[in-house]
């Protein structure tokens, strides 16, 4: 299935989850290339978090998840949606990345070396600027880096991201992306993530696993997210390569063709024929009362 | 049983006529326990927005004393077990079943409240001792209980130094924190031990009516003028020691003659109105 002869870290067997009498995964089977940048595509409810918490161990499962070449689990790291954070909470950057790093706990002061390692694993997703700010006052893209940076720390050997890119601006999704592509190169990990941002995972994925409650296509990025496998996952017309374009498609804005022109609405009108169809069904009623 | 009279010696030379009573000066003696511990727990309670929670096994002292009254115990130690047991049993329930947070405490809450006034409205003399329970008496600490606080003080100092790290990280996200190998079960049980136990002896000193605010005012005011997640628990430990110690003062000034647990409250909630225009003007020079 593997795109390139690359040995898989993470081996999916068989993986099955069921909720209820609802199957959340069926008999999932896909690899995890080892150094590569595999990312899960698929609509909401394909169970794509779910396979990333079978993985992380907070989902039973039927099946085997097999960990190639490792007598232990390898060294995991998770970056998650988002932080249980309010704004009130006075919690900084730098102390945020101590908190499982540090021993000494944080009301006695940041140790000087581990202030020093949270600047350097700032400056790796380009936010030393923020050391001292606080967590709750981040923006959506600085919130992910440092949770990134966080992620690092622990120098996984297998580093799993949960759309980490979620309610993030555009400029800072290729941000977040390019960062971590940076990161994956220079420290050497394996990476599973999940992603809707489907023009940026052909762009930065090595292996995509395209998952509907079970595996659909596996393998590099322009083999798997064809716009046939793209109408199938997620029911409408994508295509993310200028190639596979179908010239006589009216609606593929990606290619320049556009079927319908947008149109401004006559609000007035619009409101006028509601009233009158709601005036008509309630003579309807009426009638239907007398009879 | 250790004898204390070396710190009675040391409060009574605190210039204050009020302090030179004996039972005056175990009730500072169990504040000076009693306000730190909640205070720091407080910061983690609103981390963990668990404020309802620590209602809850507040209002367990209602079965713990009712408990104790039927199975012939001491009231005192009941109450304590019985409070336990509750945190206990809402971090298993939480833990395991899908409905929310809130909606567990609040099932457990009614049962408890419920079974209390059962018992009750069954013995009608008990309704007196209940009393104490609601607003609180911490005049009347015993030095059996000044001993076990001791003993919760200094387990409870060893639980902060090793776990406010680790206990910050759960409340962010769990499963970030069990992935970067904190073992969360094992620090929510203790953490919801620790607080049903000084939860339980906190409705001595305050009452159960004011238990809550004992934890929620330190801590919520720390968070209004601290600048780091280190200076809010310094925030909240000044907050609770100080009020715990003018508002014992105070009430029992000939000229105020309030409950002791209800000053307390008072002072930390004057505490939190000034935070509120100090955090008030801090926004508006940002």
């Amino acid at each position: 299935m593997l795109a390139t002869e690359v040995p898989a870290l993470v081996r999916f067997s068989h993986v099955q989850v069921r909720r209820g009498d609802r199957d959340i995964l069926e008999d999932i089977c896909a690899e995890v290339p080892t150094g590569g940048s595999t990312v899960l595509v698929g609509p909401n409810g394909a169970g794509k978090t779910t396979l990333l918490m079978c993985l992380l161990g907070e989902q039973s499962y039927a099946g085997d998840i097999f960990f190639t070449g490792k007598t232990r689990r390898p060294r995991m790291a998770y970056v998650p949606q988002q932080l249980a954070l309010d704004r009130s909470m006075p919690l900084r950057v730098d102390e945020f990345l101590a908190l499982n790093r540090q021993k000494r706990p944080l009301w006695l002061g940041l140790a000087a070396p581990i202030a020093h390692e949270a600047a350097h694993l700032l400056a790796l997703v380009h936010a030393e600027h923020l050391a001292r700010c606080r967590m709750a006052h981040l923006s959506g893209g600085e919130q992910r880096r440092v949770l990134l940076a966080c992620a690092l720390a622990r120098e996984p050997e297998l580093l799993i991201l949960d759309e980490p890119e979620a309610g993030v601006d555009v400029r800072g999704e290729r941000l977040f992306w390019e960062v971590l592509d940076a990161a994956r190169c220079k420290c050497g990990f394996t990476q599973i993530m999940v992603s809707h941002n489907l023009p940026l995972v052909a762009h930065y994925a090595t292996h995509v696993i395209c998952i509907n409650k079970t595996v659909r296509a596996a393998g590099a990025p322009r083999d798997t997210l064809t716009s046939h496998m793209l109408m199938e996952l997620f029911g409408i017309p994508i295509h993310l390569y200028p190639d596979q374009c179908d010239p006589h498609d009216p609606g593929c804005p990606l290619c320049g063709a556009v079927g319908e022109e947008a149109q401004v609405v006559d609000c007035a009108a619009a409101r006028k024929a509601r009233e009158s169809a709601r005036m008509a069904q309630y003579s309807d009623l009426g009638k239907h009362a007398h009879a | 049983m250790p004898d204390f009279s070396p710190i009675y010696v040391l409060i009574s030379c605190i210039p204050l006529e009020c302090l030179q009573w004996r039972f005056m000066q175990q009730a500072l003696f169990a504040l000076f326990l009693l306000a730190p511990m909640a205070s720091v727990l407080g910061v983690e309670v609103i981390n963990f927005r668990m404020a309802f929670f620590s209602d809850a096994i507040g209002h367990s002292a209602f079965a713990g004393v009712a408990l104790g009254l039927l199975l012939a115990v001491p009231p005192r130690l009941s109450m304590p077990l019985f409070g336990l047991l509750v945190g206990i049993a809402i971090v298993a329930v939480r833990r395991k079943s899908a409905l929310s947070a809130d909606t567990v405490i609040g099932i457990v809450f009614s049962a408890v409240v419920a079974f209390g006034l059962a018992v009750v409205s069954r013995a009608g003399g008990a309704a007196r001792d209940m009393q104490r329970f609601l607003y609180g008496d911490i005049l009347t600490i015993t030095e059996t209980e000044l001993a076990f606080l001791c003993l919760l003080f200094v387990f409870l100092a060893v639980f902060q130094l090793w776990g406010y790290n680790r206990l910050l990280l759960v409340a962010l996200n769990p499963v970030m924190a069990r992935a970067h190998g904190v073992r969360v079960a094992l620090w929510q049980y203790l953490f919801a031990a620790l607080l049903a136990l000084v939860v339980m002896f906190s409705v001595w000193a305050v009452g159960v009516l004011l238990v809550t605010a004992l934890l929620i005012v330190p801590a919520a005011t720390a968070r209004n003028l601290a600048r780091s997640a280190g200076g809010m628990f310094w925030w909240s430990l000044l907050v609770g020691i100080t009020s715990a110690f003018v508002g014992l003062v105070l009430s029992a000034q000939d000229w105020l003659r309030t409950s002791s647990g209800a000053t307390i409250i008072l002072t930390a909630c004057c505490w939190f109105a000034a935070s509120l225009v100090v955090a008030g003007k801090r926004r508006q020079r940002s």
